[in-house]
């Protein structure tokens, strides 16, 4: 194992993903931001929308290349830092790496034609939006297979999972993959990324409008921004409910990382700051000056009309949802976010009156909550995480690097840390079921039948083409009539 | 180390490697090319004030931009294709290289910031500031060779390997002794000389294909202007070329003997051979446009001494066997057919017009050929290692006992004395086993039974 001075493994590796997934997750939202633009130019033939979209895909080509060397200097990082984890993740998911490598390159091509050709696609614009349009889904698809391999490392689906790997799967583990948090985790990123990149492209009109003085600019960057914000926060909607259920299927599948959240333990607290109060104290500061916003603009003609009744809607979502944190946590928290909340309120309402209703600090404060927002919700998931490696009994032998580093963390000494005990492996009849039944489908599926039926569904099952011996039969049918676990 | 292997679908997975490598590669050493001569025609056209060159530098730095996403997409791809299916060569070769790929991604992301923020991006605001945006360009170009001299000294090392390959459980990080092996710098020129020379001539030879079709006066004058300028730099720099190859080919008869077999006479030798009359094809065409285009002479007696240089490696070269009547008759054949093509080459200074059709395509013809030479240099670079990912260390997962066979026919036969593994088509099948009884007694030679049963098997096989 490599060392890496001064840093240690696991802060460069959390440097470089976490500069990665800044980077990386404002590219769905601008490739959605400039669609959305380009569709409301050409069906209302105003041209600013056009060149606002053109602007903004001209930084989206920029920093995409950024993150793309940044996810080389991962894959390097990771190759000598974490070497047994990472080539075991490709002798799981080596075909799904693949394929998302094969998207890249794709979005890559897509965006890169998308820019570059502008000018030249002028006369075709349909055309043109609709390679634009494609960007959003192959962004979709790289998140897709991205989140499972991530959700894999928090919910690796226990039981099922690690057999998989015990059949011998090699480059493709179907079970793996689709983990108990991937759905969770997809819709929850995807929705979150929307919002983060369309508040960033509203940030990048408030900076501009810092910028410019001309009138005619101006107006041109406060519409752009205003439409940005206006999309921002209708993703930004549905994220509590999502979290809710997000948080709910940690509860069932990953209890330790649950409890690291909710009640702020392991490396969740980490210089004597619980990091997801945090992420939960800009998200409640980013909601208030959100909702002040849509208030007092509430007049403003724009193409993307947020109606009063969505504002409250979401406002009130959000009280319910910190209500709920209240009782299940501490009241503690739900004070806060409340505190939070109006003090972003108040704060936005004073940037408008100051800068004259212009939204341009606006835009500017929420794009940088956002991005906090992401860094911070990032390094929570991570951090809430008990070694990834412990929860695999099959990865026993796998080398666990130094990942404490003393004078980063709070005074906690690496044995006191408790240990994730390792579950049992399955033998005899319990091991017989987790063969036969998984190559079909997972083991949820066995907890739905009622024990009286088990002689008929194993028959119906040897009909779909299982195959047992008498005796495998007979063991299995008693085991599960019995109620055993399995 | 048992880390399970993946299998590749369809194609072996030397075809998906090279699918991969032979996308990104082309793509990328266009980009440094490119990067390396946009700032250096940008200045030229400060100083002369000519704005066709500050047009042509902004040309190639735009088609970088295009470029530069896929390509580097493509090359994430390289390290995940080598993870999955040659697991244990990336385990170690990026255990003893894990500093300089650090480095490596540093220098990416420079290149990166400087290309795009500060040279493409400030390419009009800074047109009154011309020297500092000069400099950005510069530096884009030095992060760029930086990157190139990195993935070198990795590449090199696979060929001429300085020092061991570690365990995968033996933390290294860097060798200075691994990284700067025996053919590093000449890896380093001559892909430098080469990647400028291709690029320039397949540039030259698109522009020429623009120029023959542009009807507004003004935009065929710029493009016929461009082409030229473009072909002859890749025409010239191409002379660099041979004394480079052959330093590097004396590297690897001394540090990597049997690749250089392999390429002089082995397996390797076909696609070797294709490439040398690639070149002359290129040599040929280009000669005749740049002696009917041009009545210089300074620039026409530079390409006469280029061909002069590459005489003088034929002559370095042993002879080869491919005449009847022995070396002599080769040496002369050559030099007759050198020297009357440098005849032919004067005697159509200035005589021949070059603006017809045909000669476009013979530009856009020899940049192709040279695109294949480039591609051909480096599949004969990797071919000639079989079946080692790093020589003589590491034996590929997929390797046959044909190539493992034929490896050690070369080590323990080529070496000592033969020219070339040709020479062993001299020999009977029948006569194998007794020759390679007799010269397992000779004093200093050590093969085992079983190798001796190898070796035998292999002439057997392929040279009776």
């Amino acid at each position: 194992m490599i060392e890496f001075p001064v840093l240690g493994a696991k802060w460069v590796i959390g440097f470089i993903a976490l500069f990665h997934t800044a980077v990386a997750s404002l590219g769905i939202g601008f490739a959605f931001f400039v669609t959305v633009a380009q569709i409301i130019a050409y069906r209302r033939r105003e041209r600013s929308y056009d060149l606002l979209a053109k602007r903004i895909q001209l930084i989206h080509v920029c920093i995409y290349n950024i993150g793309t060397i940044n996810a080389i200097g991962l894959v390097f990082a990771l190759s000598g830092l974490f070497p047994q984890f990472w080539s075991q993740i490709f002798v799981q998911f080596y075909w799904t790496l693949i394929v998302e490598e094969f998207l890249f390159f794709l979005l890559a091509t897509t965006l890169t034609f998308h820019y570059f050709f502008w000018d030249r696609l002028w006369g075709h614009k349909k055309l043109h939006i609709f390679l634009g349009s494609l960007l959003t889904p192959l962004f979709f698809l790289q998140f897709y297979i991205i989140n499972g391999l991530g959700g894999f490392m928090l919910t690796p689906g226990f039981g099922e999972a690690e057999h998989s790997i015990q059949i011998g799967i090699i480059g493709w583990d179907k079970l793996g993959f689709y983990n108990p948090s991937f759905l969770m985790l997809q819709v929850h990123r995807t929705l979150a990324n929307v919002a983060y990149g369309s508040f960033g492209v509203a940030a990048v009109c408030g900076i501009l409008l810092y910028l410019h003085s001309r009138p005619r600019i101006r107006q041109f960057y406060e519409d752009g921004g205003r439409l940005a914000f206006s999309l921002g926060f209708i993703a930004f909607l549905s994220l509590p409910v999502v979290g809710y259920f997000y948080a709910h299927v940690l509860k069932g599948h990953a209890n330790e990382a649950y409890i690291n959240l909710m009640w702020g333990k392991g490396d969740i607290v980490a210089g004597g700051v619980d990091w997801w109060w945090l992420k939960h104290i800009v998200v409640a500061g980013t909601l208030g000056m959100c909702i002040t916003y849509f208030r007092k603009t509430s007049g403003v003609q724009q193409p993307l009309q947020i109606p009063g009744i969505m504002t409250y809607s979401i406002a009130l979502l959000y009280l319910l949802f910190y209500l709920a944190m209240g009782m299940v946590m501490t009241w503690t928290f739900f004070w806060f976010m409340l505190a939070f909340g109006l003090g972003g309120a108040v704060l936005s309402l004073h940037l408008l009156n100051y800068h004259k209703g212009s939204g341009r600090a606006v835009y500017l404060v929420v794009g940088l909550a956002s991005f906090l927002t992401v860094m911070l919700g990032g390094y929570a998931r991570e951090a809430s995480r008990p070694r990834f490696v412990d929860r695999i009994s099959h990865y026993d032998n796998i080398f666990v690097p130094e990942e404490r580093q003393p004078y980063l963390m709070l005074d906690i000494k690496p044995e006191d840390i408790p240990k994730t005990a390792a579950l049992p492996k399955p033998e005899g009849p319990e091991e017989l079921i987790r063969k036969r039944c998984i190559g079909c489908h997972t083991l949820d599926r066995v907890r739905t039948y009622s024990k009286e039926n088990w002689d008929t569904v194993v028959r119906q099952m040897a009909v779909y083409g299982l195959k047992l011996s008498d005796e495998e039969r007979e063991i299995i049918v008693a085991h599960l009539k019995a109620g055993k676990p399995y | 180390m048992d880390l399970p292997v993946i299998e590749t679908p369809v194609a072996p997975r030397w075809v998906w490697m090279e699918e991969v490598t032979y996308s990104h590669i082309p793509i990328a050493t266009l980009i440094t090319a490119f990067l390396v001569l946009a700032p250096i025609f940008e200045y030229v056209g400060y100083r002369k004030k000519d704005l066709r060159y500050d047009r042509l530098a902004k040309s190639m730095v735009f088609f970088v931009m295009i470029l530069y996403s896929p390509g580097a997409a493509l090359g994430t791809g390289i390290p995940m294709f080598i993870i999955g299916l040659w697991p244990e060569f990336w385990s170690r070769w990026s255990n003893l290289f894990f500093w300089p790929l650090m480095v490596q991604f540093m220098f990416f992301l420079m290149d990166v910031f400087f290309l795009f923020f500060f040279y493409y991006l400030m390419w009009d605001r800074l047109q009154n500031r011309k020297r500092l945006h000069i400099f950005f360009g510069v530096m884009t170009a030095i992060f760029g060779l930086l990157i190139q001299a990195v993935w070198d000294g990795l590449g090199a090392y696979m060929t001429t390997p300085s020092a061991a390959l570690p365990a995968v459980n033996e933390p290294v990080g860097w060798s200075a002794q691994a990284f700067f092996n025996p053919s590093y710098p000449y890896l380093f020129f001559h892909r430098f000389f080469a990647n400028i020379s291709y690029t320039m001539l397949l540039t030259g030879g698109i522009f020429a294909l623009k120029h023959w079709r542009q009807k507004d006066e003004k935009e065929k004058a710029y493009f016929g202007f461009v082409a030229d300028l473009t072909f002859t730099i890749g025409f010239l720099t191409f002379f660099f070329m041979p004394f480079i190859g052959w330093g590097f080919a004396k590297i690897m008869q001394q540090h990597a003997p049997v690749a250089f077999h392999a390429v002089m006479g082995g397996h390797a030798s076909t696609y070797f051979i294709v490439k040398m009359c690639l070149i002359a094809f290129f040599l040929l065409l280009g000669g005749a446009y740049l002696f009917a285009r041009h009545k210089r002479r300074f620039l026409l007696g530079c390409i006469t001494a280029g061909m002069a240089g590459t005489y003088l490696i034929l002559h370095w070269h042993p002879a080869i066997h491919w005449l009847p009547g022995g070396a002599l008759v080769w040496r002369v054949f050559y030099t007759v057919l050198i020297v009357a093509f440098v005849v032919f080459l004067w005697s159509l200074r200035g005589r021949v017009s070059v603006s017809a059709e045909r000669w476009k395509w013979a530009l856009f013809s020899s940049g192709l050929a040279a695109v294949f030479v480039f591609a051909l240099g480096g599949f004969v670079r990797e071919r000639s290692r079989q079946p080692y990912n790093v020589y003589d260390q590491l034996v590929k997962v997929e390797a046959t006992a044909l190539e493992t066979d034929r490896w050690l026919t070369y080590k323990k036969c080529v070496g000592c004395h033969h020219q070339s593994p040709n020479d062993l088509a001299r020999s009977e099948s029948k006569d194998w086993e007794r020759i390679v009884r007799e010269e397992r007694k000779r004093p200093g030679v050590e093969i085992s039974d079983q190798e001796a049963e190898r070796i035998v098997r292999f002439l057997k096989e392929n040279y009776r």
